[in-house]
């Protein structure tokens, strides 16, 4: 019963992402040829990529994510979530329907209450914040691209709503803009824990800013490029194998997705982008269990813009994630096999694009997890990660990186490298720490071991594990 | 980044140095802990998304893989421990009306002042059955649920058995305060309850022996097992079957 209802939801996450993508690819061919016949110009598929894309896939998912957030953490944590509203669909009349129904009175709620504002609060920057904070989180998705670029009806469409040369730039140019929103937001609110929390939003932003940058700077000089979408671009450049083999018409191979050539850029640029959603464990700016935060003052739809910017954040999330480190929409193996088939171009451009939206679903979930797993850094933890560990690192990622690639510009040393870093981690993940091994020794002591020796063994291992951390 | 310590934050002494947890990389450097603690939430999701719910309201008996041990409320619900004090019920006679002779005993000790009774009597020269051995029945018996506290003194100044608040149920929710004040027909229910000593077995043409007829014992009582165990067959001490 249960897997029958997990196989109707995986059906349900495909079928969307298939159907959205052939939408997608077929409107945008139709409209490109109008564009060009009519009016002489190319790149109008931008418009139906907006609209697919950025209205019926960001947003759809954003607000799906409002009930996932609420009934997976519910699972995470032994409880059942929302489930009190029954819709009387025949056949499904006593069915929770996994809480989806819950969307529409939050949406209502959130619509049809007062919005609120202090007396003494800034009137043009109170109403401003919330447009700030959602506005360029939402513009990010403009540069990603959720397919391969196709001839469809014989007019090159681009599943991206913009293409630019800055590509990463403007990633990184319009993500530090949303900190406007947030800072405004406590300061115009005339409130002095409003204030507090606009500033810790800053103060993170300029922690973790830095580290940002830095962790795709890899990225760039592995691709030699800044550009997402398009020929030549990193979502393009990571179908190539790194090793490959055949079987019969069949390619298998280690594809070089950036997980495999930069797994520590991959971490470094996760936490980092992660204090950019402002979600846990870098939720310091809002809090809202215990200190109260940026948008403390804020009710109705205002709020509600700050929430709904945080998940579509998640999602755009999500998608740089997939587009710069796990290989965008390509499969990881079979590639050429699967462009030889000769489907039609919305077919193939569907299936790519069902690939991309299951992965940027699987990250979603990975950060969902993340959210309700780890505490939450305080103030002075952030700048402390940010300033002292992400930035060194970073750097050091950076030099080797750029060693590597000058090396051999084939990248396979590097993604040797990349192998030696998550064994260094896996090692760590899979062997207890000292204290659990000092616990382990002592236990054994007990058992009828020699004491002295057990103790001889401490000191030893009390002095060599630090200095060859050093 | 694996020294970076933080002895210079904290221990100045040599105890306080003890106590801080002794630097490993492991610790140091997040990552292995982040992925075990993901391992833990992620097993918990999983089990729980695809586990098997056990329905038994029972918690700790639950049998099912999932692990999630909520009670579904208003479908799902926890029976009531023994002793509860729930709704109050007025108790039927085997004849279905109310065991109730109007003394007004529980209105007078209810703290809350929740009941009102309004006394009738029989006429002494009818010929139905209880007219001789009863004086007294309720014409109205009410009580607001609202006010009542919940004491449970009615229950025991009452000196026939006539109140009890076995129903194993609390006050059900209502959408106005009219529909909290309980009058007889919504108080009259359960399993009619008969003693011994009932006034009625008194009468000459009971079947009952009168040796049997102790006015002093109007309950049965664990203490008295002597004569509980001699009028089993009369007595009836049931207890609300829990819906």
């Amino acid at each position: 019963m249960r897997l029958g209802f997990l196989f109707i939801s995986a059906a349900l996450i495909l079928g969307g992402g298939f159907s959205i993508m052939a939408a997608a690819y077929g409107l945008g061919g139709f409209v490109e040829g109008l564009g060009v016949e009519h009016l002489q110009m190319h790149g109008l598929s931008s418009l139906t990529n907006i609209a697919i894309l950025m209205l019926g896939g960001v947003m759809v998912l954003a607000t799906l994510l409002t009930m996932a957030e609420r009934k997976w953490s519910a699972l995470i944590q032994n409880r059942v979530g929302p489930n009190r509203i029954r819709v009387p669909i025949p056949g499904l009349k006593n069915n929770a329907l996994f809480g989806l129904p819950h969307i529409a009175p939050d949406v209502l709620k959130m619509l049809s209450k007062e919005a609120f504002r202090p007396k003494a609060a800034n009137k043009f920057l109170f109403s401003l914040a919330p447009m700030l904070a959602f506005g360029p989180v939402f513009a990010l998705f403009a540069i990603v691209p959720a397919g391969p670029t196709l001839e469809v009806f014989g007019n090159k469409v681009v599943m991206a709503a913009a293409n630019p040369d800055f590509g990463l730039l403007y990633l990184f140019a319009i993500a530090s803009l949303a900190v406007y929103g947030t800072s405004l937001a406590g300061w115009s609110s005339n409130n002095k824990f409003a204030l507090l929390g606009g500033i810790r939003a800053s103060s993170q932003m300029i922690s973790y800013e830095v580290g940002l940058g830095l962790s795709l700077v890899g990225m760039m000089i592995a691709f030699s490029t800044v550009r997402l979408a398009g020929a030549g671009g990193m979502a393009e450049s990571q179908v190539a194998y790194l090793w490959s083999a055949r079987l019969g018409s069949f390619d298998i191979g280690l594809p070089q997705w950036g997980i495999f050539l930069q797994p520590l850029g991959f971490l470094l640029f996760f936490a980092a982008s992660f204090a950019e959603t402002k979600r846990a464990p870098f939720d310091s700016p809002e809090g809202e269990s215990e200190i109260v935060g940026y948008f403390l003052e804020y009710s109705g739809m205002q709020f509600g813009m700050f929430m709904i910017s945080e998940f579509v954040e998640v999602v755009v999330l999500s998608g740089v994630l997939v587009t710069i480190f796990f290989g965008a929409w390509w499969l990881p193996f079979g590639n050429e096999w699967l462009q030889a088939q000769g489907l039609h171009s919305v077919l193939l451009g569907a299936i790519y694009g069902m690939v991309f939206w299951v992965k940027v679903v699987v990250l979603i979930f990975l950060q969902l997890l993340i959210r309700w797993t780890f505490p939450r850094f305080r103030y002075d933890q952030v700048q402390n990660l940010g300033w002292k560990i992400l930035l060194p690192v970073g750097l050091a990622n950076l030099f080797v990186t750029g060693a590597l690639i000058l090396w051999d510009p084939s990248l396979r040393y590097l993604a040797l490298f990349g192998f030696v870093v998550m064994g260094f981690f896996a090692f760590l993940t899979l062997t207890p720490p000292r204290q659990v091994r000092q616990a382990e020794a002592a236990a054994d002591d007990h058992g009828g071991h020699g004491h002295g020796g057990g103790h001889d063994d401490h000191a030893h291992d009390a002095h060599a594990l630090p200095s060859s951390s050093h | 980044m694996a020294n970076l310590t933080h002895h210079d934050d904290h221990g100045h002494g040599p105890i306080k140095q003890k106590q801080l947890i002794e630097e490993d990389i492991r610790e140091r450097s997040y990552v292995p802990e982040l992925v075990k603690g993901l391992a833990v939430t992620a097993k918990h999701f999983w089990k729980n998304l695809i586990g098997e719910r056990d329905a038994n309201t029972n918690v700790l008996e639950r049998k099912g893989t999932s692990g999630v041990v909520t009670v579904n409320y208003p479908e799902e619900k926890v029976d009531y421990p023994d002793g509860y004090r729930g709704l109050h019920r007025l108790v039927p006679r085997e004849d279905g009306k109310p065991r109730c002779v109007a003394c007004y005993m529980c209105a007078t000790i209810c703290p809350a002042q929740c009941i009102y009774i309004e006394a009738g009597e029989y006429d002494s020269g009818d010929d139905a059955a209880e007219s001789r051995v009863i004086e007294k029945y309720p014409k109205q018996f009410v009580i607001d649920e609202l006010r009542c506290i919940v004491c449970g003194l009615c229950v025991d100044a009452c000196p026939k058995d006539a109140i009890r608040m076995d129903t194993y149920t609390h006050t059900p929710s209502e959408y106005n305060r009219q529909g909290f004040v309980y009058d007889i027909p919504r108080l009259l229910k359960g399993p009619a309850v008969t003693h011994p000593s009932d006034p009625w077995y008194k009468r000459g043409n009971s079947e009952m022996p009168d040796h049997q007829h102790k006015e002093a014992h109007t309950r049965i009582t664990a203490g008295n097992a002597a004569l509980a165990q001699r009028s089993t067959n009369l007595v009836e001490v049931v207890k609300f079957t829990k819906p």
